[in-house]
């Protein structure tokens, strides 16, 4: 009897010992898939992205994955930007890692994924702003920012309140393209937004020009004339460094406003600094990656000095954090209400659009709330943008979390 | 060349595709083979296989017109979005049979095509090469700028699951049996096309569209023909992508598309179907290749980063193609062919 009491009090000694030295929790790995363009139109700018999302996840694991036992970890894939390679790839990437959960790059990855993900049972994040063309009911691909015609209306109606004083609509003009689906979906918007809010905005013409175009003083000189006072270029980089170069050969000095992806940090470097930026503004969803000592700031100077992020400071790091933020988000909600060991896509779809996450759970990487729904694949309650200008040669916020207007759908 | 000690004693048996039973056994073996895959196949290959083969019937319609009636054309990516857009509004119908879709589809991408092939019948060389990419354009504009409620404007048509003879067709498996099935039936149509009168036609006008004139044949209509052809194979080809993704939009049907198709059409062999065949595969294997070798080289070398990681797996893809231009400019049917011949007259020289 001595000899078995001995022996179970030894065991249960036994079982403690080695208990204590496990961790609190046992983790459970989830496989996160990143698609990425490392070859295509993104080449230049996945390095910011991609950095950005490592250090992101590798903060998550260790702040809050290790709390709940879960543990993320990120498997790039390059899709070149490709719908056709996207969809050769997927179904491998679904056998392989069996995700709950994707980082999705854009356009293409929507196209060859937005049919069979709510099958696949797999919801996607994506960073960059969505479409009027995507507005759908119970889509899986998940855009954290709201249209990029919100982003214009949002903007719009904060400069006709703050600049022109809110008694008459602001002449505005856009530059946008009929040579990409997106480019010629924000035209559609824009128009279709001054046309209902005739008070605020008042549309002096949308010039479709060439995504690439060589000059274009001769349409900015006939807008001007005709009253314009801001300058709308939300399409690409070389539409917005043209309009730029173009007011200098005018010489005037209308504001002009971009977007996240032709942002003010991006267009720096081609105009040769911010010194020709001067009073010009970017507006979108996301951080203003400027000067100003920010909690945003703080969070990128953390993941620098402590996950091993290398990407500067600029537009794109924020994108791919802020996106990166939403997805760590979306899993500890659904692992907090299921359980770190029970997460599965349809899980963290549901967490997703059940879900009000606070802004300040994104240290200001986002423009407010982010609040998903069924009926549309962008936060549609209550989406807030941010506004940076250059002043004094520097990008500063100039407002944070401007509300984004109700729009109908175009 | 048939094998040493092969003699026919009949012209149908003289004119056969298919020579020797060994031959037909080979070929009845790799159908067999191909069937089979799916089940012992993973995901990732099953779906690379449906992918293949869509691209294969585009790439086929592309060899019959520049490999062998000499048109080059650049708008077989085109081509291809107005079959996949044919095929998407007539599926929005539940009593048009998957089938019947897929034919029409190839039908409005022909006649799409057969309009070019008509400016064929005037300009030539790299004339007509701008005048295919023109194609591309009025595609993109035509989808983009007529009413939303036609096409479906920039976020193009959504299709919801597709079921053909009571099998759901949002499974990869049998996406995978459907496309490989289209893909017999279109390459032995092609065979037949480029054995017919017309294939000879078009050989003639590649070859000297003067000569081919003064000998009777009817050069403007072999040229459109051949357009034609061309289209109706990428509508085929288009029709099955959208079957594939259940959603078309205009992005997916790109200038680039059109350059990796032709890409593929010289790396396997000009004026060859089976080169078509070839090529497609070298070319997707390739690219797969890379892109499935890059996050294990990122697993293994994590210091390199997955900027540099990727970036140089693309840079030895290109590397594959270019010095595979350099030492087999004819494509690698020509070197086959070289082989097979060395192989039937061994071992005598010639």
């Amino acid at each position: 009897m001595k000899t078995l009491k001995a022996f179970c009090s030894g065991a249960a000694l036994a079982c403690s010992l080695f208990g204590a030295a496990l961790p609190a929790r046992a983790e459970t790995v989830y496989q996160v898939p990143s698609l990425s363009d490392f070859s295509g139109p993104f080449a230049s700018v996945m390095p910011l992205f991609a950095g950005a999302r490592e250090a992101v996840v590798s903060w998550w694991n260790i702040e809050k994955g290790a709390q709940l036992g879960v543990k993320l970890e990120l498997k790039p894939y390059d899709t070149h930007y490709d719908t056709a390679q996207t969809a050769s790839l997927w179904p491998g990437i679904l056998s392989t890692t069996k995700p709950i959960i994707g980082l999705s790059l854009g356009g293409p990855d929507t196209t060859a994924l937005q049919q069979r993900l709510p099958n696949d049972k797999v919801p996607m994040i994506l960073g960059s702003a969505s479409n009027g063309f995507a507005w759908r009911p119970n889509q899986w691909i998940l855009s954290t920012r709201p249209t990029f015609v919100h982003e214009i209306g949002a903007f719009v109606e904060w400069f006709q309140k703050t600049k022109v004083g809110g008694t008459r609509p602001v002449k505005i003009a856009m530059f946008t393209s009929e040579a990409s689906p997106s480019y010629a979906d924000m035209g559609k918007g824009v128009a279709a937004y001054a046309k209902a809010n005739s008070k605020i905005a008042d549309l002096v013409e949308m010039v479709y020009v060439e995504p690439q175009p060589a000059d274009l003083t001769l349409q900015l000189r006939r807008v001007l004339n005709n009253g314009a006072e801001l300058i709308l270029a939300p399409a690409s980089i070389q539409q917005a460094i043209a309009i730029k170069r173009a007011m200098q050969a005018l010489g005037k000095n209308v504001p002009i406003v971009f977007n996240a992806h032709n942002s003010l940090s991006v267009l720096e470097k081609p105009m040769g600094g911010l010194v020709p930026l001067e009073g010009d503004y970017e507006a979108h969803a996301l951080v203003v990656t400027g000067a100003d000592d920010s909690e945003a700031r703080r969070f990128y100077d953390l993941l620098v000095a402590k996950h091993g992020l290398k990407a500067p400071w600029h537009t794109f790091t924020g994108m791919g954090i802020g996106q990166t933020l939403v997805l760590v988000r979306a899993v500890e909600a659904a692992a907090i209400k299921h359980g770190g060991n029970k997460l599965t896509g349809e899980l963290v779809y549901k967490t997703l659009v059940d879900t009000r996450f606070p802004a300040k759970s994104f240290y200001g990487f986002s423009g407010g709330d982010i609040d998903f729904s069924v009926e549309a694949p962008f936060p549609l309650r209550d989406p807030r943008i941010n506004v940076g200008q250059v002043v004094g040669g520097k990008i500063r916020t100039v407002a944070s979390a401007v509300p984004v207007p109700q729009l109908a759908k175009w | 060349m048939d094998p040493s000690g092969i003699f026919f004693t009949s012209h149908a048996r003289d004119r056969a595709l298919v020579r020797t039973k060994r031959q037909a056994a080979t070929l009845a073996l790799l159908i067999a083979a191909l069937v089979i895959a799916p089940l012992v196949l993973s995901d990732r290959w099953v779906s690379l296989g449906y992918a293949m083969f869509i691209t294969m019937i585009a790439v086929i319609g592309l060899q019959i017109c520049t490999g062998y009636a000499g048109q080059v054309n650049l708008g077989q990516s085109a081509f291809m979005g107005v079959g996949a857009y044919g095929c998407a509004l007539l599926l929005h119908y539940p009593q048009v049979p998957i089938i019947l879709a897929l034919l029409l589809g190839g039908a409005a991408a022909a006649l799409f095509g057969a309009l070019f092939g008509l400016t064929a019948a005037r300009i030539k060389g790299f004339y007509l090469a701008l005048t295919t990419i023109a194609a591309q354009a009025i595609f993109q504009f035509l989808v983009l700028n007529l009413p939303g409620d036609w096409l479906g404007g920039a976020g193009g048509l959504h299709l919801e699951n597709l079921e053909l003879l009571g099998v759901n067709l949002g499974n990869d498996r049998a996406l995978y049996w459907l496309s490989l099935a289209t893909l017999l039936v279109m390459t032995g149509g092609a065979f037949g096309i480029v054995r017919s009168r017309h294939g000879r036609s078009f050989e003639a006008v590649r070859d000297d569209d003067v000569a081919a004139g003064m000998m009777g044949i009817n050069v403007a209509a072999a040229k459109a023909r051949a357009f034609l052809v061309a289209a109706f194979y990428a509508g085929i080809a288009g029709g099955l992508w959208v079957i594939a993704l259940r959603h078309v939009s205009v992005e997916q049907f790109t200038l680039f598309n059109s350059i990796w198709m032709i890409a593929m059409m010289i790396v396997g062999g000009l004026g060859s179907i089976v080169g078509a065949l070839i090529g497609t595969v070298l070319i997707q294997l390739a690219r797969e290749g890379v892109v499935s070798l890059g996050p294990q080289l990122v697993d293994l070398i994590p210091s390199a980063g997955q900027d540099i990681v990727f970036a140089s797996m693309n840079v030895l893809l290109g590397t594959i193609i270019v010095l595979f231009l350099l030492f087999e400019p004819k494509g690698v049917m020509h070197r086959i062919e070289i082989g097979k011949r060395a192989y039937r007259l061994w071992p005598f020289p010639y």
